[in-house]
């Protein structure tokens, strides 16, 4: 799985962290009953205090993403798939905040703004207009967050 | 209990021009402080005051509960310093510097030194003039560490080194917060290093506390407003608000740094001062250190 941190970009690191769980449980490579890499084995190549990293699992346990087990690793709370899905679309509004503020900016008319995301979907590959099929998760590559921010200062971690 | 504890330090090096101003902190144990500053803020003064190597003129020290200066021997063994211009004994060799400092901390850890300089690649009979900058760090904190102090001053530990050593320095210190639980003061001018390291973030600015606070709040309870000139009210104006640390007034805005997220001081600006186009953002702490410290007027 991968982490990414960001240490310019204003978002304090835990919250980055706890972005990208979500992220790749709504995406699929995270699934229900994974187990997460522990907090020694993490913080050493990314690079941070094993206090941030225990600090966002913690939030994440307390929002009923991660689950604890005594003595075990934690692993993804299995969650009803409608549930899921819910999930998948506030990544989603979560991601298209950002969007949404620069229509604003640009003053954008909204149905224009409409027709130019519905455009963007359909260039993507595959079946853009058919229903949501990508529970497997078989593409992992995509990264969570601004393209753009990912300049430098940047550790990926494989694990 | 405080592993740390400095109270109302003062220090000057020339009368009357007090370096310090009565700083006071105190750090929990296990907790990483970033010292944040301009050059000559100083943070090495501090650090140095807890090492006993500079006594402060009034205000009292205490490190494990003790005096550095009358308890030396004790709190030494107890930390582990690096600092940028240390400067480690040029002909010696390196195995001769670890050695000396083997015997001088009972608690050494030889498995620890061993793995450190397989890790950093050393070489033990290279001497210290022969090797590199970043090598020569790798020793000091070799040296610093493997004693497996309760406590690690780190006086600007990565100046002068390039992106990859900084980052094994990095990840050796994160190593030994792992393994050891180890409390750690440092001062450093990368910001990414402190984002990543610190817990705690404490600001000194013209020999005074500017800011003490858990990383977290400050990178999410500060923000830096941008209010235009035509909204016409002067930095004073802004200074007036309880919240504002600081206003300057720049070529395209004033820039004012507030104690607050963005939505609230927005709102804040529109209620008290009538600005409707004020910017709030929240800013990566190298801009909000720029803007706190930071160039003219």
């Amino acid at each position: 799985m991968l982490f990414v941190v960001d240490a310019h970009s204003g978002v304090p690191i835990f919250r980055q962290l706890m972005e990208q769980v979500k992220f790749h449980i709504a995406s699929g490579l995270l699934k229900p009953g994974d187990e997460l890499p522990s907090i020694r084995t993490l913080s050493v190549p990314l690079g941070v205090n094993p206090m941030t990293i225990s600090k966002a699992y913690n939030l994440l346990v307390r929002d009923g993403v991660l689950e604890r087990r005594p003595g075990l690793p934690l692993i993804v709370k299995d969650v009803a798939s409608e549930q899921l899905q819910t999930r998948k679309l506030d990544q989603l509004r979560e991601s298209l905040r950002a969007s949404v503020t620069m229509v604003a900016q640009l003053e954008i008319d909204s149905a224009e703004a409409v027709a130019a995301f519905r455009s963007m979907l359909n260039d993507l590959p595959g079946d853009p207009a058919g229903e949501p099929s990508n529970e497997s998760g078989d593409e992992p590559g995509n990264e969570p967050g601004d393209p753009d921010d990912n300049i430098s200062d940047q550790k990926e971690t494989q694990s | 209990m405080n592993v740390l504890e400095y109270d109302n330090i003062h220090r000057a090096y020339e009368r009357g021009r007090d370096v310090l101003k009565g700083i006071s902190f105190a750090i929990d144990q296990g907790q990483v402080t970033g010292l944040l500053g301009k050059n000559g803020a100083g943070k090495t003064t501090l650090i140095r005051i807890a090492m006993g190597m500079i006594e402060p003129q009034k205000g009292t020290v205490r490190v494990f509960g003790k005096d550095p200066r009358s308890d030396a021997l004790d709190v030494k063994r107890r930390i582990g310093y690096v600092s940028e211009d240390q400067a480690l004994p040029p002909f010696l060799k390196v195995e001769d510097v670890i050695a000396l400092h083997r015997g001088l901390f009972p608690t050494w850890d030889d498995d620890l030194a061993l793995e450190l300089s397989k890790r950093f690649d050393l070489s033990a009979r290279a001497r210290i003039k022969e090797l590199s900058k970043g090598q020569a760090r790798q020793v000091a904190l070799l040296c610093a560490i493997s004693h497996r102090p309760e406590l690690l001053l780190l006086d600007e530990p990565a100046g002068g080194l390039d992106p990859a050593a900084r980052r094994e320095f990095l990840e050796t210190s994160i190593q030994l917060l792992n393994e050891s639980g180890t409390t750690i003061l440092f001062s450093s001018h990368h910001m990414s290093d402190v984002e990543r390291m610190a817990n705690r973030l404490v600001m000194i600015h013209e020999g005074e506390k500017w800011i003490d606070s858990d990383l977290d709040d400050v990178q999410e309870g500060y923000c830096l407003a941008l209010v235009p000139h035509e909204a016409g009210v002067d930095c004073a104006t802004l200074l007036g608000i309880d919240s504002c640390l600081c206003a300057r007034d720049r070529e395209d805005a004033l820039h004012a740094v507030f104690e607050s997220e963005p939505g609230r001081c927005a709102d804040v600006l529109q209620r008290q001062l009538g600005i409707e186009n004020a910017r709030c953002l929240h800013i990566a702490l190298e801009e909000m250190f720029i803007e706190l410290v930071g160039g003219q007027s």
